[in-house]
């Protein structure tokens, strides 16, 4: 009797075995995409970049190991290389707070349902979905000093003209601005996250008389504080990497003053062929952005509200 | 008196709900107008001769309107060959994003297999990590087997299962109940026909949300042909567009903004249809995931 029941789930067992080896197999050839795409844009650049970080590299010839000379030149010789930190950094604490800001606002706005209010929604959103490209040639246009938009409106109500992208000062606040046209993107997340709250947990505050801004910092905010949070952390990692608009707006220009990061290792790599030099660059990029995930994430930590744990973990 | 003052206070809290009213929609109507007026300023400039392009103050609506820029303009920027360009591009990475995202998608949230959780970890990682890491190694692999100028590196990435979309595919797939599936083994369909006969038809809404935004990526992409492409007879319009600024500076404003236009015309069409779509797939990045 014992016996039986044993070879039984023997057979069971192996039967089992032979269908588990199947399902692997079909696994796996189900992932085969990720599999090469992971290795391809994900394990070989990984592993490879960090020995390229140390040589001297033109992308054509093999690469020559120089040891830290890459990380000694960007850091002590390089005049744009700490320049373009500093704009960057700059760029990021400017226009991912307001941002973040702006969209929640218009988020916040937009959460009633009134008359027409689907228009407004399109119309905030409308700058999201043209190509960044069209919308930075139109913005080029708007920031000409003498008969752009921008001063035109200026002249409309007895301003100073302001040299937009011309002067060293302004072209940073500049870019900025087209960034903010964009702010719809981040809007419309929010307004997801927004009409995810149970009505409910409203209905409760308003018996208890709270007012408008009791409800919205007690209630509301701290139940998109995980949709806050994912956008902090993909706008910082997004901003940190903006290239379209030095490349299209500025050029990097006037005087190095926009010249961000990305734009700086696309010039070492393919206009200068130094790659060893830009792998380097690229490095500290990712080390920084890095540094800033991790910072947010313990900060979150002790912010983020969590309705199901079990997301977390 | 115990009557009176709900009453009064229903008043005053209609009045209040009104005047909040207008008042949202005055804010509504202030932060509209920064987000349309570009828009419209560009169209007054497309139809403008070049004279009124300068004048101050501005003609909001042209004297004379010059339809012929819209001609001319596309003439400059080589616009329909260029166009096919980006088009054909744009397809290829739809088709691709599609199939590769269901196929990863459907094996990580359908298929029992050895490392499961793994690589669905290493998919949300890969979400994380800096696009610029990988730019500079992975042109090195496309130029030293000879795709260096021609569309490949533009197009394979798609096929490649991109770690967002697969991401969505499997948070989607998820919602679907396991019984449609089990229903279907037991008449003795195989993994693949699970896919395309029961789940790909329950996926129409994320199928249509990603090519929506794959389109749209491929459409808008600067940086990879950038890069990749210097042959102009293979250039994407983004390119086109991004070279011709560099090159003629400030000249032809109103025939660059016609252009400009056209070719931000296909995104406002599929806007204005897929709305939804749009909505949707951005709605869906949030933890609780697609509603």
């Amino acid at each position: 009797m014992e016996s039986e029941s044993s070879t039984k789930t023997v057979k069971k067992g192996k039967f089992k075995s032979k269908m588990a080896k199947h399902e692997a197999l079909v696994g796996y050839l189900f992932m085969i995409p990720t599999i090469i795409g992971f290795s391809l844009y994900v394990g070989y650049p990984l592993l490879t970049s960090i020995y390229y970080a140390l040589t001297e590299w033109d992308g054509l010839l093999p690469p020559k190991f120089v040891g830290l000379k890459n990380f000694a030149f960007i850091f002590k010789t390089d005049p744009t290389f700490f320049k373009s930190l500093e704009v960057t950094f700059l760029y990021v604490i400017y226009t991912v707070p307001i941002s973040l800001i702006l969209g929640l606002l218009l988020a916040l706005l937009l959460n009633k349902n009134i008359p027409g209010i689907k228009i407004f929604r399109t119309m905030y959103y409308l700058p999201v979905v043209l190509p960044s490209v069209a919308a930075l040639v139109l913005w080029l246009f708007i920031f000409k000093s003498d008969y752009g938009l921008l001063n035109n409106l200026l002249r409309l109500v007895h301003l100073p003209p302001v040299p937009w992208l011309e002067s060293s000062k302004t072209a940073l606040l500049s870019i900025g601005l087209v960034k903010f046209w964009g702010v719809g993107g981040t809007m419309i997340i929010f307004l997801s996250g927004l009409q995810s709250i149970p009505a409910d947990v409203f209905e409760a505050a308003e018996i208890d008389g709270a007012s408008w801004f009791r409800k919205f910092w007690n209630v509301t905010f701290p139940m998109i504080t995980p949709i806050v949070f994912m956008q902090l952390i993909t706008g910082m990692i997004g901003a940190f990497q903006s290239f379209n608009e030095a490349a299209i707006l500025t050029k990097g220009g006037p005087n190095y003053s926009t010249y961000l990061i990305s734009y700086d290792i696309y010039q070492t790599a393919f206009v200068d062929n130094k790659f060893g030099r830009a792998i380097a660059e690229v490095w500290v990029l990712f080390v920084i952005i890095m540094i800033f995930t991790i910072l947010i994430f313990r900060f979150s930590e002790q912010y983020v509200y969590y309705e199901n744990d079990s997301f977390r973990k | 008196m115990d009557i009176s003052m709900p009453v009064k206070n229903r008043r005053s809290f209609k009045k209040r709900s009104l005047s909040s009213k207008i008042i949202r929609y005055i804010v509504l109507i202030i932060f509209a107008i920064p987000m349309v007026l570009p828009l419209l300023w560009m169209l007054s400039t497309a139809l403008k001769n070049n004279n009124s392009v300068f004048a101050i103050p501005p003609e909001w609506i042209p004297k004379e309107f010059q339809i012929s820029n819209f001609a001319t303009g596309l003439i400059q920027i080589d616009f329909w060959s260029r166009f096919s360009n980006t088009m054909i591009i744009a397809v290829l990475c739809v088709v691709g994003q599609i199939l590769s995202s269901l196929s990863v998608g459907y094996a990580i949230s359908r298929i029992r297999f050895p490392g499961r959780k793994l690589w669905f970890y290493l998919i949300i990682g890969s979400m994380m990590l800096p696009g610029m890491v990988s730019l500079i190694p992975v042109f090195h692999i496309y130029s030293s087997i000879g795709l260096y100028n021609t569309w490949w590196p533009l197009i394979i990435p798609a096929f490649l299962g991109n770690p967002f979309y697969t991401f969505l595919t499997r948070q989607f797939m998820s919602t679907i109940p396991y019984s449609y599936d089990e229903a279907a083994k037991m008449d003795g369909a195989s993994h693949l026909q699970v896919l395309t006969k029961v789940l790909v038809p329950m996926c129409k809404p994320l199928i249509a949300t990603m090519a929506v935004m794959a389109f749209q990526g491929a459409w808008n992409d600067y940086m990879t042909p950038l890069v990749y492409i210097v042959d102009p007879k293979k250039w994407t319009l983004s390119l086109a567009m991004g070279q011709f600024m560099s090159g003629n500076y400030g000249t032809h404003w109103n025939l660059f903004m016609a252009a400009d236009l056209v070719y931000m015309i296909p995104m406002l069409v599929i806007f204005f249809l897929a709305q939804n779509y749009f909505m949707q797939g951005l709605g869906s990045m949030n933890a609780s995931g697609i509603k």
